[in-house]
Parts: structure tokens; sequence; C-alpha cells
């Protein structure tokens, strides 16, 4: 059972586009693994698209003269290119062991860098976004502790496969923990190992982004 | 719950042959991936072009663009119309995932050009898609199935009989379809309806 989500607001951005890339992804993947986010996903998509397409308004008048060319133009354009999901890169082997990833990172498998042995039990491998953002699978073998540290702005963690824990609570398959400044904590494995995607939040400014067609009341929704 | 439930009663005082009602905009879909249908393409470009023309232009703040995106986000409901799944959401809502993943994708190209994140790579929206991913979308019906005898008397004539004939009678869509003489798509977008008029009567219980 996935006891920590994203925020109402992270979705919203998420189904928008306005988060940063390493924050979609991290979004994404948590989305992949939990139902419940799937469900909050189609109703922020429906929601958007009603304030998107629900206004009554006629066409500008320049185009009525214009439509029938528009739509031939389309009719006669070039098919997009074909995209089919190839599921054949699924699983990550590290420490002899195999993880499956979800849709998300199995469809960027091919952005993940290669593995590198950290402090301790820890590996660290990149997923590389063509941007400066960082985002890092990390590994944790079991009985391995990281430093006690707090966070520059906010850093996401999800954990991917596994369990840790830290000083107050203990974090699973799923799970999505967002942590800035004024958080200090230990992260640590027990028996298990644990596999978790982490980020460092740094948000496009889109200041005038999709999400903004959401207003405040969402959460009536969302209850 | 509010904002659904005004929402799906404005749909239904909407005249029915109008791109506004969702089923009518699913059944223009379906003509287009079927026969190519120049005129069911041409209702579509109707309603939504001129709404993303006006969105994008606020977006982009920049015409040429915005037509862009337009250009972009209609020609691929043309072509990719068979992609579109009538059960797992509305004609708009998929007309929008396009229209954000194309938005996306002009915004990080003007900043990052190549080896970047692409849309595809978040939402595979226009990818073609593997039939047992809908095994989710079942096993929410299933659970639904349960509470349909309480409140399928709530709903509009022409969902409770859909769901009649599916869930009680056991047909398949299809069947549905040939039986009322009706469209697939207009099926299909009945029972998404009706399951998420249900969805509504059972939240507002809790």
């Amino acid at each position: 059972m996935i006891k920590f989500h994203p925020s109402e607001q992270q979705l919203v951005e998420y189904v928008a586009g306005d988060l940063s890339a390493a924050m979609l992804i991290t979004v994404g993947t948590h989305i992949d693994m939990c139902p419940h986010c799937q469900g909050h996903v189609q109703d922020i998509e429906e929601q958007l698209s009603q304030r998107l397409f629900g206004d009554p308004m006629a066409a500008p008048a320049s185009w009525s003269a214009n439509l029938d060319m528009m739509v031939d133009a389309i009719i006669k354009s070039p098919a997009p290119a074909h995209r089919s999901l190839d599921d054949s890169d699924n699983y990550l082997f590290l420490e002899g062991k195999r993880f499956e990833l979800p849709a998300t990172l199995a469809r960027n498998y091919h952005r993940i860098g290669s593995w590198h042995k950290m402090l301790g039990k820890m590996w660290r491998a990149p997923v590389n976004l063509g941007s400066d953002e960082v985002l890092n699978f990390i590994y944790m073998g079991s009985g391995a502790q990281v430093p006690e540290h707090t966070h520059k702005g906010h850093e996401a963690t999800l954990v991917i496969n596994g369990v840790f824990v830290d000083e107050t609570d203990e974090y699973r398959d799923g799970d999505f923990v967002l942590l800035d400044g004024s958080h200090k904590h230990t992260p640590q494995t027990q028996q298990e190992d644990c596999l978790t995607l982490a980020t460092l939040d740094a948000p496009l400014h889109f200041t005038s982004g999709l999400s903004r067609l959401l207003n405040p009341f969402s959460s009536l929704f969302f209850k | 719950m509010q904002l659904v439930t005004e929402a799906i009663t404005s749909r239904k005082t909407m005249s029915s042959a109008r791109p506004e009602d969702p089923e009518h905009a699913a059944d223009l879909l379906a003509r287009i991936a079927a026969d190519q249908s120049r005129a069911a393409f041409s209702e579509l470009f109707r309603h939504f072009a001129p709404r993303l023309q006006a969105y994008a232009t606020r977006q982009f703040g920049n015409e040429q663009t915005a037509k862009d995106l337009v250009q972009e986000t209609m020609a691929n409901v043309w072509h990719k119309a068979h992609l579109f799944k009538p059960d797992r959401g509305s004609a708009a809502t998929w007309i929008f995932t396009i229209a954000r993943n194309i938005r996306f994708d002009i915004l990080r190209k003007n900043k990052y050009r190549q080896h970047d994140l692409s849309a595809d790579d978040l939402w595979p929206v226009l990818a073609e898609q593997n039939e047992s991913l809908d095994d989710d979308y079942a096993l929410d019906q299933d659970l639904l199935m349960q509470q349909l005898a309480v409140y399928c008397d709530q709903l509009p004539d022409a969902q409770r009989v859909a769901i009649q004939l599916i869930y009680i009678e056991g047909k398949s869509q299809q069947e549905v379809a040939d039986a009322l003489s009706i469209p697939l798509g207009t099926v299909k977008s009945r029972t998404r309806l009706a399951i998420q008029k249900l969805k509504e009567l059972i939240h507002s219980d809790d």
C-alpha cells in the first residue's frame, strides 16, 4: 500500500506538463505504480480539457473563408511518424539482482547512464535528461546508511523497489517523498535493499502554464 | 464532486448534434478512423481549432507558434484518430492531451534542442497501444458492477440500456451497437459516461 503521494498541485502540473523534466519522470513513475493517482490524473485531464474547450466561442472572422483550405492542408499532410511502445528494455540489473522498471522509466531506458559506486553499499546511475537537471537512481544495499543531511531546494525521492527508513517513517515501493531545507534526515536500509529515483526539484518557470487553467477549488473535486 | 455533476448536467442539455456533446465527438473520431470522413473532421476542426488557437496565442504570445500548435494537434487528430479509445476518456480530453504534448515539445525544443526529453517519453498518447493495457480499467468495471443494481435506475435511459445489455445480458459492445443500430463509438462513450455517473453516485453516498 503506497502511503506517500505527490501533492494535488504536483499532479495538476504533471498533467499540464509544467513540472521540470526530472520531476515529470519522477511523478510519472509514481503514477505508473499508483492506481489511486491514476484516477486523479484522469479527473485532472478531464478538468483541464473542460477549461480549455468548454467556453462557447466562434472561429475568428478571417478563418471562415480559409476553413476548407486549412482542413485540406491537414488532410493532405504526411502522417506523423509511427511510434510504438517498445517493452524490451524493462529491467535494470545491479549487484546480481533484476529490477523491473515502471512504464515511464522503461520508455526512458536509453537515458540511464552507467552505475558508479558511491560510499559504502551505495550505487548511483544518472538519468540523462539533456539539460542540467539532476535525476539519479540510487541503490542502497541492505544495512546501508546515508550520513545525516538536509536539502537545498526540494528533493524528491521515489522508492522503485525495496524499503528504506529515516527518523520519521518507513518508505516502500511507490512511496513519493518530498523534502526541503527544513528537513534533516538519515535514510538507511535494514534487512532489505532499496532502489530509488531521486531528483532535486528545480521547477521551470512557465508562469502561464496550463495548470493555471485550474482554479483553487479543485480541492472540492479531489476530496 | 459539484463540478463534475454540473459538467454532466450541462452536457445533457446540449444538442446531441454538436461536438460539445461527448458522444457526438466520439462518433466523429470513429468516422475519421473508419472512413477518413472529411465532413467529420471539418466539424471537429471547426469546434476545437479556434479554441486551441486562442489558448496557444495566450501561451506563446506569438501567432505563428500558436498556428503551429493548432496545425500539429489537428494533424494528429486526423491521422491518429484510430488511437482514440472512447472507454478511456472523452474526445475533448484526448485532444487536450495531444495539444499538451505538442506544447511541451515546442517549449522544450526552443530551450534545449536534441537529446532532450520529448513528450512521447512521458505521455504515450500517440503510441500504438497494446490492448492488454486496458486490464486495469476492466478491473475497475468489475468493482462498480456490484453497485450497479442500486444505482442503475438513476442513469439516463440511453446509458442504462447500454449498461444493462452489457453487464446483465452479457453482450459485447459491438453486439449492443448492432442491436440498437448505433455506432460502436456511441456504445463505448455511453458506457463510459454511465460508469462515470455511477462512480459519482457511489462517491456521493460515502
